[in-house]
C-alpha cells in the first residue's frame, strides 16, 4: 500500500489501513496488573519527538519516514502538544468562517457539482502546514513477541503513519482514536515511527468548530500489545427493568487471535462485582471471534444516577487451554433507563432535568491538550456547583473524561466531531454549498465519525444522548448518522439542533427539539403550540465576559412545562491562551487577534463560567443557585 | 463651651469649609463639588466626586449595540457643567458668590448642619440636570442626596451614580450585602452577609469591562493606609463608611479604575498601574443580560430609563470603632 497525498483532497478517503473503532476498555496481562492499573501490555510514546515544520506539502521533507533519512536538521516537539503552541505555526482563532477566509477561495469537493472535485485544494495549497514527526523506540518487555498496535488518541487533522520505513495507514477525524496495526513491521529494538500531520484536509470542512485552529498530535500516543487472544471490542448491555430494582445484563465481544491460534479450548470468564465488590454474576464462555452472552437476570440492581452514580464492574478474563490468563479487561457498568413518554424524557422514571454546561477541552497552557488534573478539577467544579450534565462540544473528549463522568454521575451528551457552520451560516443562513448536506461523497465520512463516537464510548452509563454534531445544517447525510445510532443503540436518545433550520427532516433527525439561544418567549411559543418533541437548549446563557443575567427566566420554565427539560450553558471555560506580554514580560491571557491572526473573532471565545486559568467567574454562584433548585 | 458638638463652618471666599472633631470638609465652587474630605487627618478625595453615567461596556452591551444607542452618556460621564451652587447653614441660605457677602460673618460659624447643593447640567442632547446635595450634620456625617431629572428623548443609561476617586489604593474594603459580584439580573445566588475584600480586585474578564458591582448593600467601609501627604511620617490604616439610608440599599463598586480606563484596555495588562481607589455609589444599575452576546438586550426590567427621575441618597461617615 502506497500513501497518496491526494487523499487530503478527497472526502471519500478518510481512513486507510486504520483499525475499526472499538470500545475504549483497558487491557491487562493479568488481574494483578488490573488491580494496580498498570498494564504491561501498553507503552506510552509520549515525550520528546523529532520534528520538522513545513508551511505546505510542497516544502515538506517527503522522505522523512525513511530509516536512513538524515534528520539532523530536525527540531524537537513534545507529544502531546499542538504545533502552534510549540511555536512552529501561528495561533489562530476564528469562529464560524473557515480559517482561510479572505485569503483563499475554496469550495468543498462535489458541493457544487459532481465535476467539481477541487483537486489539489489541500495537497497543493500554499498554506497547509505539515508536521513531520519521528520517534525512535524499543519495545518494552510486555509487548515483545506479540501483535503490536498503535493508538493516537487525538491527532489533528489528517495523519500518515509509517513504521520502519513502511507505510501503515492514514486517518482523519481529529477527536477520536486512530489506531493502526504495526505487527508486520515491528522489531524489538530500534523502531522508527514517522507521522506526517497535515493541518488541513477535506476534514477541515467538518471540523469548523468555534475554537482555536490547531494541528498536531495533541493527545496520548500509546503502543499496545495483543496477547494470543485479545478482546477487540466489548459491548455491555445492562438493562434496568421497569421496577427500577431488577435488571438484565448481556454482553457482546469480538475476540481476535494470533494466526492459527486454536480457539476451541480457550475460554472467557466473566465476573461482575457490585459497588461493594461482591460478585453478582459470573460464568465461563467458549471463545468465538464474535461471542455473545444473552441477557442474564439480576434480581437486585441499584440504578446509576446523578445522585447515586452506582457502578458495577465487569471483568472479562481470557484463558488458554491450560487455564493461563492471557488478557483481562474491566468495564464499568451502570444500570439506567432513559425514555420518552408522552413527549417527556424520563430517567429511571424521574423527569430528566438538565442542569448542564457545554465543555470544550481547554487549558490556557496547553490549548486542547489537557491533563488528568484539569479534568479532575472540572468534575469537582461541576459537583460543587450543582452542574449535572455536560455536552462534549463539539467533539468527543479524552477517554478519561467519560470515566470521570461515570464515576461522578454527570450526564453526558456525547457529541460527534462535526461542525460545518462556515458552509451555511454566513451573514445569513445560506446553505448553497453546505457540507455534508445530502452529498453522497461526504456521507461515509460523517457516518464514520458517528461510528467512532459510538464504538469507543458505548459502554459508558453516563452517556444519555448521542449528538450528531453542531451547527452543520441538515440533510440526508446527517439523517444517516441518526439512523446509524438508532440501529445500534436503543438505550439512548439522539440529539441534533440543526434540524430547526430545515424542518423537512424533523421526523427523522433528533428525538428532542433542541435550540440554541432561544429566548424564554421562543420556548413558550414552541411548547404552547402542539409541540412534537421534548425541548432542551443545547446552548443557552451565553456567558461572554460579564454576563449570565436573567437565568431565572429559563429556570422558571422548568416548573411551567414538563416538556422543557433544561439546557447546557454556553460554556464552561474561557478559551484563551497564555503568552508573554512584550511590554511587561508578564504571562498574559491572549485571544484571537493577539497573534497577528486574521481574520479572527477576537474575544468571542471567552464565554466560560470559569476563566481560562480555571478560577470561577463571579457568575458561578448564580449557576450554583439555579442549578440547585431542580435535581 | 457649647460648641463641641457643633459644626464649625468657614464661609470662605471660594469655598465652604466644614470642620469638627476628627473631620474637615471643603466644598468648592471652582472645582464644582466636594474638594476635600478629611477624616482622622487623612484626605479621602483626589478629585471632586461627580455623577457617573457610564460603565465600561460588557460584552453583552457591545453585542447588542448598546453603545450605538447610548454612547452620548460616555461623553456625559467625562465632561459636565455646573449650573448652580446653593449653600445653607442651619437651613438659612448663604449668599453665593460668597465674597464679599461673607465679610459679615466675622469668624467661624457654629451650626448644627450645613448644606451645599450642586446642580449639574449634562452635555447630552437633550440636556438634563443632576442635583447633588451634601448635608453635613453635627458629628460630621454627610448625607448625600442625588436627583437625576428624567428627560424625554434621552437614551437608556448604562448606570447612574456618584463616583468618588480617592488619592491612593485602598488596602481592603468591607461591606454588608451579597456575596460576590452581583447585578440586578444576576443576584439570586448572592448570599447576604458581611464580607471583607483584600486589595481592590478587578474581575479578570478576558477584555476588561464593567465589574465588581455589589447589589443590595447596607454599608461599605473602605480602608486606606497610604496618603499623598509628603509630610506624613507614619502611615496608619483608617477607614470611611458609606451607608445606605435606613431601610434602603445601595449598590457600589470599588476598584482602582474609572469606566473610561477599563473601556480603553483590550487586556488587563494594558490597564494603568493601580494608584487610586474608585468608589462608585450607584443609584441605578443596568443588568448584564445573557440570552446571547450578539444582539439580545438585557431583559426589559433591568434597563435604566433616562426619561424617568432617579432619586437616591446615602451617608458618608467614619467606620465603627
Amino acid at each position: 500500500m502506497q500513501p497518496d497525498i491526494k487523499w487530503l483532497d478527497d472526502p471519500q478517503t478518510f481512513r486507510v489501513g486504520q483499525l475499526p473503532a472499538h470500545s475504549d476498555h483497558k487491557i491487562y496481562a493479568d488481574v494483578k496488573e488490573m488491580e494496580q492499573q498498570k498494564s504491561s501490555l501498553c507503552q506510552s510514546l509520549n515525550g520528546t519527538w523529532q520534528f520538522a515544520y513545513s508551511v505546505n506539502p510542497q516544502s515538506r521533507p517527503a522522505d522523512f519516514y525513511r530509516v536512513d533519512y538524515p534528520a539532523k536538521k530536525f527540531g524537537e516537539i513534545q507529544v502531546p502538544c499542538h504545533i502552534e503552541m510549540a511555536g512552529y505555526d501561528r495561533i489562530h482563532y476564528i469562529n464560524t468562517m473557515y480559517p482561510w477566509e479572505g485569503k483563499v477561495y475554496r469550495r468543498p469537493a462535489y458541493a457544487l457539482g459532481k465535476d467539481r472535485t477541487e483537486k489539489g485544494s489541500f495537497s497543493e495549497a500554499e498554506y497547509n502546514p505539515v508536521g513531520s514527526y519521528r520517534k525512535a523506540f524499543d519495545l518494552e518487555d510486555g509487548l515483545r513477541g506479540k501483535r503490536v498496535c498503535i493508538c493516537f488518541e487525538g491527532a489533528e487533522q489528517a495523519i500518515y503513519v509509517w513504521l520502519n520505513g513502511q507505510f501503515v495507514g492514514y486517518a482523519e477525524d481529529s477527536f477520536t482514536p486512530s489506531e493502526f496495526d504495526l505487527t508486520p513491521y515491528i522489531k524489538e529494538k530500534d523502531n522508527l515511527l514517522a507521522v506526517e500531520v497535515y493541518k488541513n484536509s477535506t476534514a477541515v470542512y467538518l471540523e469548523d468548530q468555534d475554537f482555536f485552529r490547531f494541528s498536531g498530535i495533541y493527545r496520548d500516543v500509546t503502543l499496545y500489545a495483543k496477547p494470543k487472544l485479545h478482546i477487540e471490542d466489548m459491548w455491555v448491555k445492562p438493562v434496568l427493568s421497569a421496577d427500577n430494582q431488577t435488571g438484565t445484563m448481556a454482553l457482546q465481544m469480538k475476540i481476535s487471535s494470533e494466526t492459527d491460534y486454536p480457539l476451541e479450548k480457550a475460554t472467557a470468564e466473566y465476573v461482575m462485582f457490585d459497588g461493594e465488590g461482591i460478585e453478582c454474576m459470573k460464568g465461563v464462555l467458549p471463545i468465538k471471534p464474535e461471542m455473545e452472552l444473552p441477557p442474564q437476570i439480576l434480581t437486585k440492581v441499584i440504578p446509576w444516577s446523578n445522585r447515586n452514580p452506582y457502578l458495577y464492574k465487569l471483568v472479562v478474563t481470557l484463558h488458554d487451554e491450560q487455564g493461563n490468563v492471557l488478557e483481562t479487561a474491566p468495564c464499568a457498568v451502570g444500570f439506567r433507563r432513559i425514555e420518552i413518554r408522552d413527549k417527556v424524557i424520563f430517567y429511571n422514571d424521574r423527569r430528566l432535568v438538565i442542569n448542564g454546561v457545554n465543555r470544550h477541552e481547554w487549558s490556557a497552557e496547553g490549548g486542547r491538550c489537557i491533563t488528568m488534573q484539569d479534568m479532575e478539577w472540572d468534575i469537582e467544579c461541576f459537583k460543587r456547583n450543582n452542574i449535572n450534565a455536560v455536552r462534549t462540544c463539539h467533539y468527543p473528549d479524552q477517554i478519561a473524561w467519560y470515566d470521570l463522568c461515570d464515576r461522578n454521575g454527570i450526564y453526558v451528551m456525547s457529541e460527534t466531531n462535526l461542525e460545518s457552520h462556515g458552509s451555511w451560516q454566513k451573514d445569513t443562513i445560506e446553505p448553497s454549498w453546505n457540507v455534508p448536506g445530502s452529498l453522497p461523497e461526504w456521507k461515509e465520512a460523517v457516518v464514520d465519525r458517528a461510528r467512532s463516537n459510538f464504538e469507543a464510548f458505548k459502554n459508558h452509563p453516563s452517556i444519555l444522548f448521542w449528538s450528531l454534531g453542531n451547527e452543520s445544517y441538515v440533510g440526508d447525510d446527517i439523517e444517516a448518522m441518526q439512523q446509524f445510532f438508532k440501529e445500534k443503540d436503543d438505550s439512548r436518545l439522539v440529539h441534533y439542533e440543526g434540524v430547526v433550520h430545515n424542518r423537512e427532516y424533523e421526523d427523522t433527525v433528533s428525538e428532542v427539539e433542541s435550540r440554541m439561544y432561544a429566548t424564554p418567549d421562543d420556548i413558550v411559543e414552541y411548547l404552547e403550540n402542539e409541540p412534537k418533541k421534548p425541548f432542551i437548549l443545547c446552548e443557552y446563557m451565553h456567558d461572554m465576559g460579564n454576563s449570565l443575567g436573567g437565568m431565572k427566566s429559563y429556570i422558571d420554565l422548568l416548573d411551567r412545562f414538563e416538556m422543557y427539560q433544561g439546557g447546557f450553558i454556553w460554556d464552561y471555560i474561557d478559551q484563551a491562551v497564555y503568552a508573554q506580554d512584550r511590554v511587561t514580560g508578564n504571562k498574559m491571557l491572549c485571544y484571537g487577534g493577539d497573534f497577528d491572526d486574521r481574520s479572527s473573532n477576537y474575544e468571542f471565545s471567552g464565554n466560560g463560567i470559569v476563566f481560562a486559568d480555571r478560577t470561577e467567574k463571579p457568575a458561578m454562584q448564580e449557576v450554583k443557585y439555579y442549578y440547585g433548585l431542580h435535581e | 463651651m457649647d460648641c463641641t458638638n457643633k459644626l464649625q463652618v468657614i464661609v470662605g471666599d471660594a469655598t465652604i469649609g466644614v470642620r469638627g472633631e476628627r473631620f474637615s470638609y471643603i466644598f468648592s465652587g471652582a472645582r464644582i463639588g466636594m474638594e476635600s474630605l478629611v477624616r482622622d487627618g487623612k484626605e479621602w478625595l483626589y478629585r471632586t466626586p461627580m455623577p457617573t453615567f457610564w460603565r465600561a461596556l460588557t460584552d453583552n452591551d457591545r453585542g447588542c449595540g448598546f453603545a450605538l444607542k447610548s454612547g452620548m452618556w460616555l461623553s456625559a460621564d467625562c465632561f459636565i457643567k455646573c449650573a448652580g451652587i446653593t449653600v445653607s447653614i442651619d437651613d438659612a441660605p448663604v449668599t453665593v458668590p460668597m465674597a464679599p457677602a461673607n465679610n459679615v460673618y466675622g469668624g467661624t460659624v457654629l451650626a448644627d448642619k450645613a448644606a451645599v447643593t450642586y446642580v449639574y447640567e449634562t452635555i447630552t442632547q437633550p440636556q438634563t440636570n443632576v442635583t447633588v446635595k451634601y448635608e453635613v450634620i453635627s458629628g460630621g456625617d454627610i448625607h448625600v442626596q442625588v436627583h437625576y431629572a428624567g428627560k424625554k428623548g434621552l437614551p437608556e443609561l448604562p448606570v447612574f451614580g456618584m463616583r468618588f476617586v480617592m488619592p491612593t489604593c485602598a488596602d481592603r474594603y468591607r461591606y454588608e450585602g451579597l456575596s460576590g459580584e452581583t447585578y440586578p439580573d444576576r443576584m439570586a445566588g448572592g448570599i447576604a452577609g458581611v464580607y471583607e475584600i483584600e486589595g481592590l480586585p478587578v474581575t479578570p474578564y478576558l477584555v476588561p469591562q464593567d465589574c465588581n458591582v455589589h447589589m443590595q448593600t447596607k454599608w461599605v467601609e473602605v480602608y486606606r493606609s497610604t496618603v499623598l501627604d509628603n509630610s506624613c511620617k507614619e502611615e496608619k490604616e483608617t477607614g470611611i463608611c458609606v451607608r445606605a439610608e435606613d431601610g434602603k440599599d445601595i449598590a457600589f463598586a470599588c476598584i482602582p479604575y474609572t469606566a473610561e480606563e477599563l473601556e480603553n484596555a483590550t487586556h488587563h495588562e494594558e490597564l494603568p498601574p493601580a494608584r487610586r481607589t474608585v468608589l462608585t455609589v450607584l443609584g441605578a444599575v443596568r443588568g448584564v443580560g445573557g440570552i446571547n452576546s450578539w444582539g439580545a438586550d438585557v431583559e426589559p426590567p433591568y434597563h435604566i430609563s433616562a426619561e424617568e427621575d432617579i432619586d437616591y441618597g446615602f451617608w458618608i461617615g467614619g467606620v465603627k470603632a
